[in-house]
Protein backbone atom coordinates (compact mmCIF):
# COMPACT_ATOMS: atom_id res chain seq x y z
CA UNK A 1 0.00 0.00 0.00
CA UNK A 2 1.41 3.35 -0.93
CA UNK A 3 0.20 6.84 -0.22
CA UNK A 4 0.35 9.41 -2.98
CA UNK A 5 -0.06 13.15 -2.64
CA UNK A 6 -1.81 15.07 -5.39
CA UNK A 7 -1.60 18.84 -5.45
CA UNK A 8 -3.27 21.18 -7.89
CA UNK A 9 -1.52 24.31 -6.58
CA UNK A 10 -4.84 26.09 -6.27
CA UNK A 11 -5.68 24.87 -2.81
CA UNK A 12 -6.59 21.24 -3.36
CA UNK A 13 -4.13 18.83 -1.81
CA UNK A 14 -5.23 15.24 -1.56
CA UNK A 15 -3.58 12.23 0.04
CA UNK A 16 -4.72 8.96 -1.45
CA UNK A 17 -3.93 5.43 -0.25
CA UNK A 18 -3.66 2.91 -3.05
CA UNK A 19 -1.92 -0.24 -4.17
CA UNK A 20 1.07 -0.06 -6.41
CA UNK A 21 -0.60 -2.30 -8.95
CA UNK A 22 -3.56 0.06 -9.33
CA UNK A 23 -3.78 1.84 -12.65
CA UNK A 24 -3.82 5.59 -13.08
CA UNK A 25 -7.48 5.30 -14.00
CA UNK A 26 -8.20 3.72 -10.60
CA UNK A 27 -6.21 6.46 -8.90
CA UNK A 28 -8.29 9.06 -10.71
CA UNK A 29 -11.47 7.39 -9.46
CA UNK A 30 -10.16 7.50 -5.88
CA UNK A 31 -9.22 11.14 -6.23
CA UNK A 32 -12.65 11.89 -7.71
CA UNK A 33 -14.28 10.20 -4.74
CA UNK A 34 -12.28 12.40 -2.40
CA UNK A 35 -12.43 15.74 -4.17
CA UNK A 36 -15.84 15.60 -5.83
CA UNK A 37 -14.77 16.29 -9.41
CA UNK A 38 -15.57 13.75 -12.07
CA UNK A 39 -12.91 11.13 -12.70
CA UNK A 40 -12.71 11.86 -16.42
CA UNK A 41 -12.09 15.55 -15.74
CA UNK A 42 -8.92 14.85 -13.80
CA UNK A 43 -5.51 14.84 -15.37
CA UNK A 44 -2.48 13.63 -13.46
CA UNK A 45 0.86 14.92 -14.66
CA UNK A 46 4.43 15.07 -13.61
CA UNK A 47 6.28 17.92 -15.31
CA UNK A 48 4.60 17.78 -18.73
CA UNK A 49 4.29 13.96 -18.74
CA UNK A 50 0.61 13.25 -18.81
CA UNK A 51 0.07 9.94 -17.07
CA UNK A 52 -2.00 7.49 -19.07
CA UNK A 53 -5.00 5.71 -17.64
CA UNK A 54 -4.13 2.12 -18.36
CA UNK A 55 -0.63 1.98 -16.88
CA UNK A 56 -0.04 0.94 -13.29
CA UNK A 57 1.61 3.08 -10.64
CA UNK A 58 4.35 0.52 -10.30
CA UNK A 59 5.23 0.87 -13.97
CA UNK A 60 5.39 4.64 -13.62
CA UNK A 61 7.67 4.07 -10.57
CA UNK A 62 5.42 6.05 -8.29
CA UNK A 63 6.57 5.34 -4.75
CA UNK A 64 5.17 5.99 -1.34
CA UNK A 65 4.87 9.67 -0.47
CA UNK A 66 5.50 10.89 -4.00
CA UNK A 67 3.79 14.08 -5.13
CA UNK A 68 1.88 14.30 -8.39
CA UNK A 69 0.41 17.30 -10.14
CA UNK A 70 -3.32 17.51 -10.41
CA UNK A 71 -4.82 19.26 -13.40
CA UNK A 72 -8.24 19.39 -14.92
CA UNK A 73 -9.41 18.62 -18.40
CA UNK B 1 -13.44 38.30 -32.07
CA UNK B 2 -14.41 35.11 -33.79
CA UNK B 3 -15.27 33.61 -30.46
CA UNK B 4 -17.76 36.15 -29.32
CA UNK B 5 -21.39 35.20 -29.30
CA UNK B 6 -23.70 36.86 -31.79
CA UNK B 7 -24.83 40.08 -30.09
CA UNK B 8 -28.42 39.54 -31.17
CA UNK B 9 -28.47 36.07 -29.60
CA UNK B 10 -30.69 35.51 -26.60
CA UNK B 11 -29.24 34.40 -23.32
CA UNK B 12 -29.88 30.79 -22.52
CA UNK B 13 -30.77 29.87 -18.97
CA UNK B 14 -29.65 33.25 -17.79
CA UNK B 15 -26.18 33.24 -19.28
CA UNK B 16 -24.22 33.62 -22.47
CA UNK B 17 -25.13 30.53 -24.50
CA UNK B 18 -21.51 29.59 -24.93
CA UNK B 19 -21.18 29.28 -21.16
CA UNK B 20 -23.22 26.10 -21.32
CA UNK B 21 -19.93 24.51 -22.20
CA UNK B 22 -17.58 24.83 -19.30
CA UNK B 23 -14.44 26.95 -19.37
CA UNK B 24 -11.76 24.35 -19.89
CA UNK B 25 -13.58 22.61 -22.71
CA UNK B 26 -14.43 25.95 -24.27
CA UNK B 27 -10.76 27.01 -24.35
CA UNK B 28 -9.84 23.64 -25.83
CA UNK B 29 -12.38 24.12 -28.61
CA UNK B 30 -11.17 27.66 -29.39
CA UNK B 31 -7.62 26.38 -29.75
CA UNK B 32 -8.63 23.47 -31.96
CA UNK B 33 -7.64 23.61 -35.65
CA UNK B 34 -11.00 22.33 -36.86
CA UNK B 35 -12.65 25.22 -35.10
CA UNK B 36 -10.21 27.77 -36.44
CA UNK B 37 -10.24 26.56 -40.01
CA UNK B 38 -13.67 25.16 -40.68
CA UNK B 39 -15.90 26.91 -38.23
CA UNK B 40 -14.89 30.47 -39.04
CA UNK B 41 -17.75 32.58 -40.30
CA UNK B 42 -20.26 29.73 -40.51
CA UNK B 43 -23.92 30.52 -40.94
CA UNK B 44 -26.86 28.25 -40.45
CA UNK B 45 -26.78 27.04 -44.07
CA UNK B 46 -23.07 26.39 -44.28
CA UNK B 47 -23.26 24.72 -40.89
CA UNK B 48 -25.59 22.14 -42.39
CA UNK B 49 -22.95 21.30 -44.98
CA UNK B 50 -20.35 20.84 -42.29
CA UNK B 51 -22.74 18.73 -40.25
CA UNK B 52 -23.39 16.45 -43.19
CA UNK B 53 -19.68 15.66 -43.29
CA UNK B 54 -19.67 14.40 -39.69
CA UNK B 55 -18.94 10.73 -39.27
CA UNK B 56 -18.71 10.29 -35.53
CA UNK B 57 -19.89 11.87 -32.32
CA UNK B 58 -18.11 12.27 -29.04
CA UNK B 59 -16.63 14.68 -26.55
CA UNK B 60 -12.92 14.87 -26.07
CA UNK B 61 -10.29 12.21 -26.39
CA UNK B 62 -6.65 11.59 -25.81
CA UNK B 63 -4.25 12.68 -23.12
CA UNK B 64 -4.66 16.38 -23.83
CA UNK B 65 -8.42 16.10 -24.45
CA UNK B 66 -8.72 17.04 -28.09
CA UNK B 67 -12.30 17.98 -28.98
CA UNK B 68 -14.17 16.22 -31.78
CA UNK B 69 -15.67 18.05 -34.77
CA UNK B 70 -19.08 17.17 -33.37
CA UNK B 71 -18.52 19.16 -30.24
CA UNK B 72 -17.02 22.03 -32.24
CA UNK B 73 -20.19 22.22 -34.31
CA UNK B 74 -22.32 22.16 -31.16
CA UNK B 75 -20.29 25.11 -29.92
CA UNK B 76 -20.79 26.88 -33.24
CA UNK B 77 -24.52 26.40 -33.03
CA UNK B 78 -24.47 27.84 -29.53
CA UNK B 79 -22.56 30.78 -30.88
CA UNK B 80 -24.79 31.63 -33.84
CA UNK B 81 -28.05 30.44 -32.25
CA UNK B 82 -30.11 29.23 -35.20
CA UNK B 83 -33.89 29.54 -35.02
CA UNK B 84 -35.99 26.81 -33.53
CA UNK B 85 -37.43 25.95 -36.95
CA UNK B 86 -33.98 25.27 -38.30
CA UNK B 87 -33.14 23.05 -35.35
CA UNK B 88 -36.39 21.15 -35.75
CA UNK B 89 -35.54 20.70 -39.43
CA UNK B 90 -32.23 19.20 -38.39
CA UNK B 91 -34.04 16.76 -36.16
CA UNK B 92 -36.75 15.88 -38.63
CA UNK B 93 -34.47 15.12 -41.55
CA UNK B 94 -34.16 11.42 -42.19
CA UNK B 95 -31.15 11.25 -44.45
CA UNK B 96 -28.27 12.32 -42.30
CA UNK B 97 -28.24 10.72 -38.89
CA UNK B 98 -25.39 12.83 -37.50
CA UNK B 99 -27.23 16.03 -38.44
CA UNK B 100 -30.19 14.61 -36.54
CA UNK B 101 -28.13 13.89 -33.45
CA UNK B 102 -26.48 17.31 -33.66
CA UNK B 103 -29.87 19.01 -33.75
CA UNK B 104 -31.10 16.83 -30.89
CA UNK B 105 -28.07 17.68 -28.78
CA UNK B 106 -28.47 21.40 -29.38
CA UNK B 107 -32.14 21.25 -28.55
CA UNK B 108 -31.41 19.37 -25.36
CA UNK B 109 -29.01 22.12 -24.33
CA UNK B 110 -31.15 25.09 -25.24
CA UNK B 111 -34.79 24.04 -25.51
CA UNK B 112 -37.55 24.10 -22.92
CA UNK B 113 -38.49 20.87 -21.17
CA UNK B 114 -41.64 20.33 -23.17
CA UNK B 115 -39.88 20.96 -26.45
CA UNK B 116 -37.13 18.56 -25.49
CA UNK B 117 -39.55 15.72 -24.82
CA UNK B 118 -41.75 16.51 -27.76
CA UNK B 119 -39.02 16.57 -30.37
CA UNK B 120 -36.60 14.03 -28.99
CA UNK B 121 -38.99 11.22 -28.20
CA UNK B 122 -39.88 10.44 -31.82
CA UNK B 123 -36.19 9.80 -32.33
CA UNK B 124 -36.52 6.75 -30.11
CA UNK B 125 -37.77 4.95 -33.20
CA UNK B 126 -34.56 5.50 -35.09
CA UNK B 127 -32.37 2.43 -34.78
CA UNK B 128 -29.50 3.44 -36.97
CA UNK B 129 -25.93 2.82 -35.91
CA UNK B 130 -23.62 5.59 -34.86
CA UNK B 131 -19.93 5.79 -34.28
CA UNK B 132 -18.87 7.24 -30.98
CA UNK B 133 -15.35 8.29 -30.07
CA UNK B 134 -14.46 7.40 -26.50
CA UNK B 135 -12.12 9.20 -24.15
CA UNK B 136 -9.17 6.97 -24.91
CA UNK B 137 -9.43 7.54 -28.66
CA UNK B 138 -11.15 4.29 -29.59
CA UNK B 139 -14.42 4.08 -31.43
CA UNK B 140 -17.49 2.41 -30.02
CA UNK B 141 -20.75 1.38 -31.63
CA UNK B 142 -23.97 2.96 -30.46
CA UNK B 143 -27.40 3.68 -31.88
CA UNK B 144 -29.49 6.79 -32.34
CA UNK B 145 -32.10 5.72 -29.81
CA UNK B 146 -29.40 4.92 -27.26
CA UNK B 147 -27.96 8.40 -27.66
CA UNK B 148 -31.40 9.98 -27.29
CA UNK B 149 -32.02 7.92 -24.19
CA UNK B 150 -28.76 9.15 -22.75
CA UNK B 151 -29.72 12.73 -23.49
CA UNK B 152 -33.09 12.35 -21.82
CA UNK B 153 -32.09 10.37 -18.76
CA UNK B 154 -28.49 11.18 -17.90
CA UNK B 155 -27.11 14.56 -16.94
CA UNK B 156 -23.75 14.33 -18.69
CA UNK B 157 -23.00 13.49 -22.28
CA UNK B 158 -20.11 14.11 -24.65
CA UNK B 159 -18.16 15.95 -21.97
CA UNK B 160 -20.89 18.55 -21.55
CA UNK B 161 -23.03 18.79 -18.45
CA UNK B 162 -26.60 18.78 -19.71
CA UNK B 163 -28.95 21.30 -18.12
CA UNK B 164 -31.56 19.91 -15.76
CA UNK B 165 -34.97 19.24 -17.22
CA UNK B 166 -38.08 18.20 -15.35
CA UNK B 167 -38.92 14.54 -15.26
CA UNK B 168 -41.57 13.36 -17.64
CA UNK B 169 -43.93 12.32 -14.86
CA UNK B 170 -43.88 15.84 -13.46
CA UNK B 171 -44.76 17.35 -16.81
CA UNK B 172 -47.55 14.83 -17.27
CA UNK B 173 -48.88 15.64 -13.82
CA UNK B 174 -49.01 19.28 -14.80
CA UNK B 175 -50.85 18.22 -17.90
CA UNK B 176 -48.56 19.85 -20.42
CA UNK B 177 -47.77 16.56 -22.12
CA UNK B 178 -49.66 13.43 -22.90
CA UNK B 179 -48.49 10.16 -21.31
CA UNK B 180 -45.97 8.57 -23.56
CA UNK B 181 -47.24 6.28 -26.23
CA UNK B 182 -44.61 3.84 -27.38
CA UNK B 183 -44.45 2.64 -30.94
CA UNK B 184 -44.20 -0.88 -29.61
CA UNK B 185 -47.45 -0.61 -27.71
CA UNK B 186 -49.51 -2.55 -30.24
CA UNK B 187 -46.95 -5.33 -30.34
CA UNK B 188 -46.90 -5.27 -26.57
CA UNK B 189 -50.67 -5.74 -26.41
CA UNK B 190 -50.48 -8.65 -28.79
CA UNK B 191 -47.80 -10.25 -26.65
CA UNK B 192 -49.94 -9.76 -23.57
CA UNK B 193 -52.92 -11.42 -25.17
CA UNK B 194 -50.84 -14.29 -26.38
CA UNK B 195 -49.34 -14.75 -22.92
CA UNK B 196 -52.76 -14.74 -21.32
CA UNK B 197 -54.03 -17.37 -23.71
CA UNK B 198 -51.02 -19.56 -23.08
CA UNK B 199 -51.42 -19.22 -19.38
CA UNK B 200 -55.07 -20.14 -19.44
CA UNK B 201 -54.09 -23.37 -21.11
CA UNK B 202 -51.50 -24.15 -18.43
CA UNK B 203 -51.98 -24.10 -14.69
CA UNK B 204 -53.88 -21.06 -13.52
CA UNK B 205 -52.27 -20.88 -10.13
CA UNK B 206 -48.68 -20.17 -10.92
CA UNK B 207 -49.30 -18.12 -14.01
CA UNK B 208 -50.43 -14.77 -12.76
CA UNK B 209 -47.95 -14.72 -9.95
CA UNK B 210 -45.22 -15.30 -12.46
CA UNK B 211 -46.25 -12.41 -14.67
CA UNK B 212 -46.47 -9.91 -11.93
CA UNK B 213 -46.51 -6.89 -14.14
CA UNK B 214 -48.74 -8.30 -16.83
CA UNK B 215 -51.25 -9.81 -14.50
CA UNK B 216 -54.89 -9.25 -13.77
CA UNK B 217 -54.41 -5.80 -12.31
CA UNK B 218 -57.03 -3.05 -12.53
CA UNK B 219 -57.05 -1.23 -15.83
CA UNK B 220 -55.56 2.01 -14.55
CA UNK B 221 -52.66 0.20 -12.95
CA UNK B 222 -52.24 -1.84 -16.06
CA UNK B 223 -52.14 1.34 -18.10
CA UNK B 224 -49.52 2.76 -15.84
CA UNK B 225 -47.57 -0.49 -15.82
CA UNK B 226 -47.78 -0.73 -19.53
CA UNK B 227 -46.56 2.81 -19.93
CA UNK B 228 -43.75 2.25 -17.50
CA UNK B 229 -42.85 -1.04 -19.02
CA UNK B 230 -43.18 0.14 -22.58
CA UNK B 231 -40.71 2.86 -21.63
CA UNK B 232 -38.48 0.25 -20.07
CA UNK B 233 -38.85 -2.06 -23.00
CA UNK B 234 -37.88 0.71 -25.36
CA UNK B 235 -34.78 1.31 -23.37
CA UNK B 236 -33.67 -2.30 -23.47
CA UNK B 237 -33.26 -4.44 -26.49
CA UNK B 238 -36.37 -5.62 -28.24
CA UNK B 239 -34.73 -8.97 -28.77
CA UNK B 240 -34.35 -9.49 -25.09
CA UNK B 241 -38.13 -9.27 -24.67
CA UNK B 242 -38.70 -12.02 -27.19
CA UNK B 243 -35.77 -14.02 -25.93
CA UNK B 244 -37.12 -13.97 -22.44
CA UNK B 245 -40.53 -15.20 -23.58
CA UNK B 246 -38.96 -17.86 -25.72
CA UNK B 247 -36.75 -19.02 -22.89
CA UNK B 248 -39.60 -19.07 -20.45
CA UNK B 249 -41.72 -21.15 -22.79
CA UNK B 250 -38.86 -23.41 -23.56
CA UNK B 251 -38.01 -23.72 -19.87
CA UNK B 252 -41.56 -24.73 -19.04
CA UNK B 253 -41.54 -27.33 -21.75
CA UNK B 254 -38.18 -28.54 -20.65
CA UNK B 255 -39.33 -28.90 -17.09
CA UNK B 256 -42.24 -30.95 -18.27
CA UNK B 257 -39.95 -33.07 -20.42
CA UNK B 258 -37.54 -33.52 -17.58
CA UNK B 259 -40.33 -34.61 -15.30
CA UNK B 260 -41.58 -37.04 -17.89
CA UNK B 261 -38.08 -38.38 -18.50
CA UNK B 262 -37.46 -38.77 -14.84
CA UNK B 263 -40.67 -40.69 -14.38
CA UNK B 264 -39.81 -42.87 -17.30
CA UNK B 265 -36.35 -43.47 -15.86
CA UNK B 266 -37.73 -44.29 -12.51
CA UNK B 267 -40.21 -46.73 -13.93
CA UNK B 268 -37.51 -48.31 -16.00
CA UNK B 269 -35.22 -48.42 -12.99
CA UNK B 270 -37.89 -49.91 -10.83
CA UNK B 271 -38.62 -52.58 -13.38
CA UNK B 272 -34.94 -53.31 -13.81
CA UNK B 273 -34.41 -53.44 -10.10
CA UNK B 274 -37.38 -55.72 -9.62
CA UNK B 275 -36.26 -57.94 -12.42
CA UNK B 276 -32.81 -58.19 -10.92
CA UNK B 277 -34.20 -58.92 -7.53
CA UNK B 278 -36.50 -61.52 -8.97
CA UNK B 279 -33.62 -63.20 -10.69
CA UNK B 280 -31.49 -63.10 -7.57
CA UNK B 281 -34.27 -64.37 -5.36
CA UNK B 282 -35.11 -67.07 -7.74
CA UNK B 283 -31.55 -68.24 -7.58
CA UNK B 284 -31.36 -68.04 -3.84
CA UNK B 285 -34.69 -69.63 -3.23
CA UNK B 286 -38.26 -68.72 -3.03
CA UNK B 287 -38.30 -68.55 0.74
CA UNK B 288 -36.76 -65.11 0.87
CA UNK B 289 -38.64 -63.80 -2.04
CA UNK B 290 -42.10 -63.11 -0.79
CA UNK B 291 -41.57 -61.20 2.48
CA UNK B 292 -38.61 -59.17 1.26
CA UNK B 293 -40.05 -58.53 -2.13
CA UNK B 294 -43.46 -57.61 -0.94
CA UNK B 295 -42.00 -55.35 1.73
CA UNK B 296 -39.49 -53.79 -0.59
CA UNK B 297 -42.04 -53.46 -3.33
CA UNK B 298 -44.54 -51.78 -1.10
CA UNK B 299 -41.82 -49.61 0.32
CA UNK B 300 -40.62 -48.77 -3.14
CA UNK B 301 -44.10 -48.04 -4.26
CA UNK B 302 -44.75 -45.82 -1.29
CA UNK B 303 -41.45 -44.11 -1.76
CA UNK B 304 -42.12 -43.62 -5.43
CA UNK B 305 -45.55 -42.29 -4.76
CA UNK B 306 -44.23 -39.93 -2.11
CA UNK B 307 -41.48 -38.84 -4.39
CA UNK B 308 -43.89 -38.33 -7.22
CA UNK B 309 -46.17 -36.25 -5.03
CA UNK B 310 -43.24 -34.30 -3.72
CA UNK B 311 -41.98 -33.71 -7.19
CA UNK B 312 -45.36 -32.63 -8.35
CA UNK B 313 -45.45 -30.07 -5.57
CA UNK B 314 -41.94 -29.08 -6.43
CA UNK B 315 -42.97 -28.65 -10.03
CA UNK B 316 -45.84 -26.43 -8.95
CA UNK B 317 -43.56 -24.40 -6.79
CA UNK B 318 -41.01 -24.30 -9.52
CA UNK B 319 -43.56 -23.00 -11.97
CA UNK B 320 -44.67 -20.41 -9.51
CA UNK B 321 -41.15 -19.16 -8.91
CA UNK B 322 -39.97 -19.79 -12.43
CA UNK B 323 -38.32 -16.39 -12.47
CA UNK B 324 -36.17 -17.23 -9.47
CA UNK B 325 -34.80 -20.35 -11.15
CA UNK B 326 -34.54 -22.20 -7.88
CA UNK B 327 -36.29 -25.38 -6.81
CA UNK B 328 -36.71 -26.54 -3.25
CA UNK B 329 -34.25 -29.48 -3.05
CA UNK B 330 -31.58 -27.44 -4.77
CA UNK B 331 -32.13 -24.39 -2.60
CA UNK B 332 -31.47 -26.27 0.59
CA UNK B 333 -28.15 -27.51 -0.69
CA UNK B 334 -27.05 -24.13 -2.00
CA UNK B 335 -27.59 -22.18 1.20
CA UNK B 336 -24.72 -23.42 3.42
CA UNK B 337 -22.00 -22.85 0.80
CA UNK B 338 -23.46 -19.44 0.00
CA UNK B 339 -23.30 -18.42 3.65
CA UNK B 340 -19.68 -19.52 3.84
CA UNK B 341 -18.85 -17.56 0.70
CA UNK B 342 -20.46 -14.41 2.12
CA UNK B 343 -18.48 -14.71 5.33
CA UNK B 344 -15.27 -15.08 3.37
CA UNK B 345 -16.21 -12.19 1.13
CA UNK B 346 -16.55 -9.88 4.14
CA UNK B 347 -13.00 -10.64 5.13
CA UNK B 348 -11.78 -10.14 1.57
CA UNK B 349 -13.25 -6.66 1.34
CA UNK B 350 -11.12 -5.41 4.17
CA UNK B 351 -13.81 -3.05 5.30
CA UNK B 352 -13.62 -4.44 8.81
CA UNK B 353 -10.01 -3.49 9.33
CA UNK B 354 -9.20 -2.19 12.83
CA UNK B 355 -7.59 0.99 11.50
CA UNK B 356 -10.51 3.29 10.60
CA UNK B 357 -8.63 5.09 7.82
CA UNK B 358 -7.83 1.88 6.04
CA UNK B 359 -11.33 0.58 6.56
CA UNK B 360 -12.71 3.78 5.07
CA UNK B 361 -10.36 3.58 2.11
CA UNK B 362 -11.36 -0.01 1.54
CA UNK B 363 -15.00 0.93 1.66
CA UNK B 364 -14.49 3.51 -1.06
CA UNK B 365 -12.54 1.02 -3.12
CA UNK B 366 -15.22 -1.59 -2.77
CA UNK B 367 -17.88 0.86 -3.89
CA UNK B 368 -15.80 1.66 -6.97
CA UNK B 369 -15.31 -2.01 -7.70
CA UNK B 370 -11.63 -2.22 -6.88
CA UNK B 371 -9.79 -4.77 -4.80
CA UNK B 372 -8.92 -3.82 -1.22
CA UNK B 373 -5.60 -2.34 -0.17
CA UNK B 374 -2.66 -4.64 0.14
CA UNK B 375 -1.08 -3.96 3.50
Amino acid sequence: MIEVVLNDRLGKKVRVKCNDDDTIGDLKKLVAAQTGTRADKIRIEKWYNIYKDHITLKDYEIHDGMGLELYYN
Amino acid sequence: MANRTDPSAKSIRGTNPQNLVEKILRSKIYQNTYWKEQCFGLTAETLVDKAMELDHLGGTHGGNRKPTPFICLVMKMLQIQPDKEIVVEFIKNEDYKYVRVLGAFYLRLTGTDIDVYRYLEPLYNDYRKLRRKLGDGQYALTHVDEVIDELLTKDYSCDIALPRIKKRLTIEAIGALEPRKSALEDDFEEEEEKEEDDQLMDTDVGAHEKDYYRGQSPTRERGRDRKRDSHRHRERDHEREYERDYERDRGRGRDRDRERDRDRERHREKDYRERERDRRDRERGSRRRSPSRSRSRSRDRDRDRDRKDRDHDGEERRRRHARDNSSSPRRGAAEPPKKKKEKEKKKDDGTDHPDPEIAEANRIRASLGMKPLKL
